[in-house]
């Protein structure tokens, strides 16, 4: 919260949240990268993110179900 | 930040706080409220394991002989619902109330006098679910889950456990409100959130996942509500409702409830195995991540409790796979806890017990969920004792293990004093072997086709169903010895050391004398 990397918050790539997201998908993550995460990712972004991941997750395996029944 | 610490200063308390039975009923205190809370949760774990003890009675031999059938289903209904709402939420919230400031060094919770009204309402909602055993008609019967169209049947009992359910959802909102706001708003400077302990993530989730999904069930059981009085037909075909949609609803909740119901207690395995383990958490962002995704996740697989309600192929299959990839965080879950134990310089004291016997039996209860998730085996086990089987390891010997291991852990810093090490080890070892005793058969018993919420079974279930009430009468006897090692902790334990679990990282032990003074961290501590 107080550290000095607080100026470079918001300053991820839109791949580094997707990034984050998907490896929070599978629950798998470096403490590097978290760290990076927690450095440079807001919370907002972070969120919307996560909603978007899910809005994918849910799309991919509908494809997925398309596919098995088609 | 500084401001809120400057705030609670302020006030002048510790001379003019009331005494006797005032000093709990105006209480704004967070120790004060935890320890509300646990015993609250506890005296209903008590009514609710009677009411099993009952079922278990009457289900010892085939044939009616206690409850009469009614009875019997309102006995299912109400322990469902008073273990549910009752026992496991609030112990956790008590835990919350307790543990979250002390371990993000802040002086109480955020909203301290709604923390008051949010446990203060929750007497009010059990009185309201016990006393309807004694109204015409007697309690609801149509299962915890009150699908309609039993729910729109049945008498006075079903409106006052939608009253009560009303009031406990309010009580929920306001105490995650409280936890969401005092994490995020009162840590310690220096306490950034990738250096909370996983116990206050964990709860920071499971916050978020209430105020989502509690609003639902107070929809659903306003729409019950209405129905029943006041002519709507949302669930009545008759009049254009549907009452599948009434499970669709209930389930959009359901289902992140039963997540609601175990982040909290993985918080907790996650701070008691490292202790004991003497060794970091291995993975602590991984598991981080992982709870935030389960609680995402966990929106998306309800309708796996529908599968046998009627389903386009393509609904099963989502759910399905949906259902089983969410099983992903939770193995790497159980993966950390397990590295975290590996080449440990362990120790087995009674907390480290019930944290190895949650890993071990989740990863069943786990198991038999995902058994569950497949549509054309759900199709078989669905609403026989397989489904009972399953939810009772993972909410038994996972939610309430944990529980245990918690309250082991933690009670030398409440109270000052530790409880009897030997009596704790009985504990473990009769729960667990009685748990298993009671709820593995009824995989059995599931597989071989005898169906939940029943009096009476046919004679080829006999024998299963006795070793299972014998089980569970040992699993009930078994806990009264817990309430005992804790009084027997409060009034005689010794003397609890500063820090009596040398693995110990955490704030609370690291910062406070033991037992924690009444007001801690007025000054919040310097982390680094
Ligand atoms: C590995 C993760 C899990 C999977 C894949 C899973 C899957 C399932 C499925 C498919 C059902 C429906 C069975 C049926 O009605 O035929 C079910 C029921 C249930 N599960 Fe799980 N589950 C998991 C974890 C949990 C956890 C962690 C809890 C609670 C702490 C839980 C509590 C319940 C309850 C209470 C029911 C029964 C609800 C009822 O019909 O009364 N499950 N589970
Ligand atoms: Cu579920």
């Amino acid at each position: 919260m107080h550290n000095q990397d607080t100026q470079k918050k918001g300053s991820a790539s839109i791949w580094q949240i997707a990034k984050a997201v998907m490896f929070a998908f599978m629950g798998i993550r470096k403490k590097s990268d978290l760290e990076n995460d927690a450095a440079t990712l807001t919370p907002a972004q972070v969120i919307i993110g996560g909603i978007i991941g899910a809005v994918l997750f849910v799309l991919g395996v509908m494809f997925v179900v398309r596919l098995v029944v088609s | 930040m500084a401001a809120v610490h400057g705030d609670v200063h302020g006030h002048e308390h510790d001379d003019h706080h009331p005494s006797g039975i005032m000093r709990w009923i105006t209480t704004t205190n967070h120790k004060d409220i935890g320890t509300m809370y646990l015993w609250f949760s506890f005296a209903m774990f008590l009514v609710g394991g009677t009411l099993a003890m009952g079922i278990r009675a009457e289900l010892y031999q085939p044939g009616i002989q206690i409850l009469e059938p009614e009875l019997f289903n309102q006995f299912t209904t109400l322990h469902g619902l008073i273990m549910v709402f009752g026992a496991i939420m609030p112990a956790f919230v008590g835990f919350a109330n307790w543990q979250v400031p002390l371990m993000i060094g802040a002086p109480d919770m955020a909203f301290a006098r709604m923390n008051n009204w949010s446990f203060w309402l929750l007497p009010v909602a059990a009185t309201l679910l016990v006393s309807s055993f004694f109204v015409p008609g007697g309690a609801a019967a149509g299962g915890w889950t009150f699908y309609p169209p039993l729910s729109t049947q049945g008498g006075l009992g079903v409106d006052l456990m939608i009253f009560s359910v009303h009031i406990l959802g309010a009580s929920s909102i306001m105490g995650s409100i409280n936890i969401i706001t005092t994490i995020l708003n009162m840590r310690a400077p220096g306490m950034t959130l990738m250096k909370m302990p996983l116990f206050v993530w964990t709860w920071l989730i499971t916050a978020y996942l209430l105020v989502l999904v509690m609003p639902v069930l107070a929809g659903v059981v306003t729409m019950l509500l209405t129905d029943r009085h006041f002519g709507t037909s949302f669930f009545n075909a008759a009049g254009g409702g549907d009452p599948v949609m009434f499970q669709h609803i209930f389930w959009f909740f359901g289902h992140p409830e039963v997540y609601i119901m175990i982040l909290p207690s993985f918080g907790i395995v996650s701070e008691v195995i490292p202790t004991f383990s003497r060794k970091p958490l291995f993975g602590y962002s991984s598991m981080v991540y992982a709870t935030a995704s389960i609680a995402i996740l966990s929106c998306v697989v309800w309708a796996h409790h529908m599968f046998t309600a009627g389903m386009p192929t393509v609904g099963q299959l989502f759910f399905m796979y949906a259902t089983m990839l969410i099983a992903v965080p939770t193995g790497v879950k159980v993966f950390n806890w397990t590295a975290t134990m590996w080449r440990g310089s362990m120790s087995f004291e009674t907390p480290m017990l019930f944290a190895i016997g949650f890993i071990f039996l989740f990863v069943i209860g786990g198991f038999s969920g995902v058994i569950c998730a497949i549509v054309p085996i759900d199709i078989q086990v669905q609403d026989t004792y397989y489904v009972i089987a399953h939810f009772h390891y993972v909410l038994v010997s996972g939610s309430l293990f944990a529980l245990f291991a918690g309250a082991y852990y933690w009670i030398p810093k409440w109270t000052g004093r530790m409880y009897n090490e030997t009596l704790g080890k009985w504990h473990f070892w009769l729960s667990m072997f009685f748990f298993n005793l009671t709820f593995f058969v009824q995989h059995f018993l599931g597989l071989a086709g005898m169906p939940r919420r029943i009096p009476d079974y046919n004679l080829q279930f006999a024998d299963f169903n006795m070793i299972s009430s014998i089980g569970a009468f040992g699993f009930g006897s078994t806990q009264l010895l817990f309430l005992y090692i804790m009084i027997n902790c409060i009034r005689s334990g010794e003397k609890a050391p500063q820090k009596p679990w040398d693995g110990a990282t955490t704030l609370e032990w690291t910062h406070l004398p033991t037992p924690a003074p009444y007001h801690s961290f007025e000054k919040p501590p310097v982390v680094n």
